[in-house]
């Protein structure tokens, strides 16, 4: 298929074309594709700060296979993705249906909305943990002044509990992110086709399923693919609101690696970012391939 | 456009050349009164001895300082030349060749703790740092809800404890509904090792390696942590975010509002319970931690400690600097200054020392029963692992037996790991 695509130009226009890429082949190269492959090569020593470095091949992944701490810490990970992206694309969704539409204060609807995404997420971390703050949080607060309960809720306390919250805390982070992303979709949706499609008489909701949500299809795929990235790598929200508790259920994969190196073996770590790696890769040609992202943008 | 270039280049130039003058860079973390106090010592030191200090500053977080410090030292970086460590990973350091031997330094280490030194600062055989700050579990109490509730003697042992708790809670509760008898670290991180290991010393527990095994699973340790565990939810006499909020920081917050009787934290927490805006300013007794009927009291060591780097540049002028840190004079204003416990023993002989921090008795009682978390360069991940199924057993998801029996087990896959 390349080749027959290739054939069309010249030698001279693929010359050109391919000094044009050159900046961006050489920055991939060095800042994503060598940062990579020394993590894998790391990943077959057994790199202990404090033992004789020696090379182990495999070793790391076979120990993996064996740690149920890894297993638990994938199992987290996984659900998290396939439980927080889903809420983002709906929310992010509607709320771009919303602040599409010739609604007053638009603008500043708009603006308001991408708040959340404009704190760091440390930062907003923090937020949340005072939200959910046991003593003095802003939640139990609120549930016992308006008597809903006597005693305040251990949010953080429950496997469950801990999972809901981070849940939460990262819808509430990236929804904007996502409604921004289907807004310029929308935007890129030419009127008249609505307009063609009420004189042929389609209605509010057909014209939803059968002109938005297919013309939205190539931004989803951009949105879910970002996000689904993101949340695969989630750290910054558990190493401040959970820390990885109760009992290690909420210790995500990249928290796990950091763990490692924390603690001087650089090879384990380094063991968990390329699983991790592998995940999001495989996620990411899962995703483009199921949606035919690349014929699309092709034709 | 050329002229610009070659300018460019020039200043490029400039900014290489390598400078000749000798700095000993010294990282140091904590809240901004102590860098404070380290930045006027270090300009002090600066003007004394003419030799030149750059102060870098760290993070509060243990944790992140570390991270700085293990990121540094093993791409083998000349700086930072001094630096501290907590007792926790000192072992780390040490064996994976980070710190330059102190002998024949012309360092006496006479006077300073000599247990704490023989547990942590020397490693096969050779001396690679000393304490600047030594730190134990102390208990706090409140004397005048004691003395309200007529008990003149403090509680001897943990039974007596929980009595003292449930009934002055039950007293407290009718007015302040948030009142608890007892608060402690349980949240899943290394203060949760360091409670743990209390409890389970002074019931003949402990963590402890034989022939190369974790020793865990025995019956004090089952018994001391279902005691922890019962605090919680049978007795309640320890708030139910005891096992995921309360570190050191939450736990003398829930103290200092005055909605407890009793608190298990270091003693950084006592001059901040004596500040103006606390509520329980006056209020608070300090004293050992209670021991099990039968048992002998216990106390974790911790604190920081300070070494050189293998791969400083100036090794001479650093070990200046750290006589000057570890010196009399110096150790004296950081326990005047911060309410630092100092490594060095005749501080606490000091007669302004005393006047001022007459704490510090019960601090120099508190050190004679010293217990250390193991000593091992991999002590951080069995630490992960204990934390992970103390917690566990403090949440409930176990029971205290399997908790301990399956990091027993989990403990002896990193020992296999780590130690061939």
């Amino acid at each position: 298929m390349l080749k027959g695509t290739l054939g069309r130009y010249s030698s001279d226009e693929l010359r050109d074309a391919f000094t044009f890429l050159l900046p961006l082949i050489l920055f991939i190269s060095i800042f994503i594709l060598l940062p990579v492959m020394g993590t894998f090569l790391i990943s077959t020593y057994r790199e202990v700060t404090f033992l004789e470095k020696e090379f182990v091949f495999l070793e790391n992944y076979l120990k993996l296979l064996s740690d149920g701490a890894f297993w638990q810490s994938l199992r987290f990970t996984l659900l998290f993705v396939l439980v927080s992206v889903p809420l983002e694309m709906v929310l992010g969704l509607a709320f771009a249906l919303i602040i599409n539409e010739r609604i007053p204060f638009r603008g500043l609807l708009r603006t308001v909305l991408l708040i959340p995404w404009a704190v760091p997420l440390a930062v907003s971390a923090r937020v949340w943990e005072l939200i959910y703050n046991y003593n003095y949080g802003l939640a139990n607060l609120l549930l016992l002044k308006m008597g809903i309960t006597d005693e305040p809720v251990n949010w953080l306390g429950t496997e469950l509990g801990a999972f809901i919250a981070l849940v939460i805390s990262d819808v509430w982070k990236t929804t904007p992110f996502v409604a921004i992303i289907f807004l310029a979709g929308l935007q890129a949706i030419p009127g008249e086709i609505y307009a063609q499609a009420q004189i042929d008489g389609a209605n509010l909701f057909q014209r939803f399923f059968r002109i938005t949500l297919p013309l939205l299809k190539p931004v989803a795929v951009v949105a879910l693919l970002f996000r689904s990235v993101d949340a695969l790598r989630v750290f910054d929200l558990v190493y401040v609101l959970t820390h990885g508790g109760p009992g290690g259920s909420t210790t995500s994969l990249s928290l796990y690696a950091y763990k490692h190196f924390l603690a001087g073996d650089f090879g384990y770590g380094s063991a968990v970012s390329v699983i991790l790696f592998l995940i999001a890769f495989l996620l990411s040609i899962l995703y483009v391939r199921a949606s035919g992202f690349l014929s699309e943008v092709a034709r | 456009m050329r002229a610009f270039l070659l300018l460019f280049l020039l200043f490029l130039l400039v900014g290489c050349e390598k400078r000749e003058e000798r700095v000993v860079t010294f990282a140091v973390g904590g809240a901004p009164n102590e860098i404070e106090f380290w930045e006027k010592l270090v300009r002090e030191f600066e003007e004394r001895k003419g030799i030149k200090v750059k102060l870098l500053r760290q993070p509060t977080d243990t944790d992140q300082r570390r991270q700085g410090l293990v990121v540094a030292l093993r791409s083998g970086m000349k700086d930072p030349d001094v630096f501290l460590m907590d007792v926790a990973w000192l072992p780390q350091f040490a064996a994976s060749g980070w710190l330059e031997p102190l002998e024949g330094s012309g360092l006496k280490r006479e006077v300073f703790f000599k247990r704490v030194v023989k547990l942590v600062d020397i490693y096969s055989g050779k001396l690679v740092a000393l304490p600047v700050y030594v730190d134990g579990g102390v208990l706090y109490y409140r004397k005048d809800l004691l003395e309200k509730y007529g008990y003149s003697k403090l509680p001897e042992t943990w039974e007596e404890l929980l009595e003292y708790s449930l009934r002055v809670q039950r007293g407290e509760r009718k007015k302040s509904p948030q009142f608890f008898g007892f608060v402690w670290q349980g949240a899943q991180y290394e203060g949760l090792v360091c409670t743990f290991l209390e409890f389970a010393s002074s019931r003949g527990g402990g963590i402890t390696f034989r022939k190369g095994r974790l020793v865990l699973n025995t019956g004090p340790n089952v018994e001391a942590l279902t005691f922890m565990r019962d605090l919680i939810h049978r007795y309640r006499i320890s708030p139910p975010n005891t096992y995921t909020e309360m570190k050191e920081e939450e736990v003398r917050m829930f103290f200092q509002e005055g909605n407890a009787l009793f608190e298990r934290n270091w003693p950084y927490a006592w001059a901040l319970h004596q500040s103006k805006d606390s509520k329980v300013r006056g209020k608070v007794g300090i004293a050992p931690l209670p021991k099990f009927k039968g048992g002998r009291r216990a106390s974790t060591l911790g604190g920081w400690h300070i070494g050189i780097s293998r791969f400083s540049d100036t090794k001479r002028e650093s070990l200046e600097f750290l006589k000057f840190v570890l010196s009399y004079e110096v150790q004296k204003r950081l326990a005047l200054n911060l309410g630092w416990n100092p490594g060095r023993t005749d501080v606490y002989e000091d007669r302004d020392v005393l006047k001022r921090m007459p704490h510090f008795k019960v601090l120099r009682e508190v050190f004679n029963y010293i217990v250390a978390r193991p000593v091992s360069p991999y002590y951080t991940q069995v630490s992960e692992v204990l934390q992970k199924y103390l917690n566990s057993a403090l949440s409930g998801r176990l029971s205290p037996e399997e908790a301990l029996r399956r990091a027993e087990e989990e403990v002896g896959k990193v020992v296999e790991r780590y130690s061939r």
